[in-house]
């Protein structure tokens, strides 16, 4: 069964026409990453999978069910990290569980077991406000893991950390989500993120009325290294086919862009 | 320990500059004059009743204009036909000084408690009013969507973001309210009563006692300054995750904003 599928998806604010006709499809584990001219509607797209769009026309469905809001097995981690600031670590974690009814000492266990896998058991009780930007990240991560998605939305979820904090965060997305057999959405601006990271690269045209144009399959397998997988030969090709996809598109925005 | 050593210096320069008749001591008495008589004002217990009647006055306007005042907020932060209607009300009452209508409420409720509590409770009312409307409507939209994508419902929302977002302001205003209850009870003491502080200094007044005004004053800054320092600490402790270095959580409910209404005069 398909992760998650999407057909002839349109969306529509007001008379302006965000997306229309995209067709994306997800297997089962899979990692894609979806880039795009900013501006295009990612965010949109995402948002509409996670639910808290609803489209105009088209059909969106995760796991074969069709998406009528928010959906138990789909996570989501955007780019701002949401945590609750008066709530500490280990309560943010625990909050999906408290919500499906777990008492909160049944669930101790199980939060404290998150916050290790991410590292942050000895910050468990600190509040968001006194952690750094790369914590409060991880915080965001364990507490979407421990509602136990089996699809997992991220949008720009790295954009406002720096480069090593991000390159730490994204082994462990990588590490979290197979070990969980969790497939990934991954909507991001950076070309070499999404082709580190991803099994398959999806490319949005420009908008107004933004669709998937191309994709790339990813040719590296996975356990993967995430820094010798960029200095490899067919790594390098492939930033240049996809940046030739998404410089296309850029044109059409407008854009003078140099060959 | 500066500002200690400052206040005793000014302290003591009064003193002397009362003592050396550079200040008229009938006008400015000197600082030992003014303790001796709220020594005994407060000593033979004469006091009490008054003080009492006061702080009675002032907490029951507390808290009635703290329930009216919170939930009108809430009620026009949810219902938008009645923000419509409050919202200039309250800004109008918000403008003006508000102690104006002193001589009203004693022509409607009489002079006693009643006239009191009602200008207390106004002061205090709108002031809560704009803490809990501004609190509702300054609510984290992503912590709303964070809460809801974790799986839950209405009642997750209100409890996990509503209701902790909105008590901050709530808390902010209260500390400012109490400011407020007691200016209320006092003026309204001041315009026309039988007891109270403000009853003590508006007599004092008329006999020209100077000593006794002073020490009066001295007794509403006290128990002011006390009731402040209490809901300091109660909003310290209630907000204790607000970060303390200066990195603001971003969106977090400020405390200026909820003061806003305090910078009117009452």
């Amino acid at each position: 069964m398909k992760a998650l599928q999407v057909r002839g998806l349109a969306v529509r604010y007001g008379t302006h026409a965000v997306l229309q006709g995209v067709d994306l499809e997800l297997g089962e584990g899979e990692f894609v990453g979806l880039v795009g001219p900013s501006g295009c509607g990612k965010s949109t797209l995402l948002r509409c999978v996670a639910g808290l769009v609803s489209p105009a026309s088209g059909s969106v469905s995760v796991f074969g069910r069709p998406v009528r809001g928010p959906d138990p097995e789909v996570g989501i981690l955007f780019q701002d990290d949401a945590l609750l600031p008066w709530r500490t670590s280990r309560e943010n974690v625990a909050l999906p569980l408290r919500f499906r009814g777990v008492d909160r000492r049944d669930s101790r266990e199980q939060d404290e077991a998150w916050l290790r896998r991410v590292g942050l058991l000895g910050a468990a009780d600190r509040y968001p406000g006194q952690l750094s930007g790369g914590m409060r990240k991880r915080v965001a991560l364990a507490q979407v893991l421990a509602a136990r998605p089996k699809l997992l939305l991220m949008d720009e979820p790295f954009a406002s950390v720096d480069a090593i904090v991000r390159h730490f965060l994204e082994a462990d997305v990588l590490r979290l989500v197979q070990e969980e057999g969790i497939s990934v959405l991954l909507v991001t601006h950076d070309l070499e993120e999404a082709i580190a990271l991803s099994d398959r690269v999806a490319v949005m045209s420009a908008g107004p009325a933004a669709r998937v144009v191309r994709e790339f399959a990813v040719p590296f397998g996975r356990p993967r290294d995430l820094v010798g997988v960029r200095s490899q030969p067919a790594f390098g090709v492939l930033v240049e086919a996809v940046w030739d996809a998404l410089r296309s598109e850029v044109s059409r925005m407008g854009w003078e862009v140099p060959a | 320990m500066i500002r200690a050593a400052a206040a005793l210096c000014v302290l003591g320069a009064w003193e002397l500059a009362s003592r050396l008749r550079w200040l008229d001591p009938f006008l400015v008495p000197p600082p030992s004059r003014v303790a001796s008589v709220l020594y005994e004002l407060v000593g033979t217990g004469q006091v009490w009743p008054h003080f009492r009647a006061t702080v009675w006055e002032a907490v029951a306007g507390l808290v009635v204009g703290t329930a009216c005042g919170s939930a009108l907020g809430l009620l026009s932060a949810t219902v938008r036909p009645v923000a419509e209607v409050l919202e200039p009300v309250m800004a109008v009452l918000n403008a003006v000084p508000r102690v104006v209508l002193a001589p009203l409420f004693v022509i409607w409720f009489g002079i006693g408690t009643a006239s009191k509590v009602a200008l207390s409770f106004l002061l205090v009312m709108v002031v809560m009013f704009f803490a809990t409307y501004t609190g509702v409507r300054e609510v984290d939209p992503r912590l709303v969507e964070r809460v809801r994508t974790l799986g839950g419902g209405r009642r997750d929302v209100v409890r996990e973001v509503y209701v902790p977002s909105v008590s901050a302001w709530v808390v902010s205003g209260l500390k400012v309210a109490v400011g407020f209850a007691f200016t209320g009870a006092v003026v309204g003491e001041f315009v026309a009563s039988s007891q109270g502080l403000g009853y003590l200094l508006s007599f004092a007044q008329s006999t020209y006692n100077a000593s006794l005004t002073l020490a009066l004053i001295g007794l509403v800054v006290a128990a002011i300054l006390l009731l402040f320092w209490g809901f300091g600490r109660l909003e310290r402790w209630w907000l204790r995750w607000r970060p303390t270095d200066p990195e603001p959580v971003r969106r977090a409910p400020k405390p200026a904003p909820a003061a806003r209404p305090a910078e009117q005069a009452p």
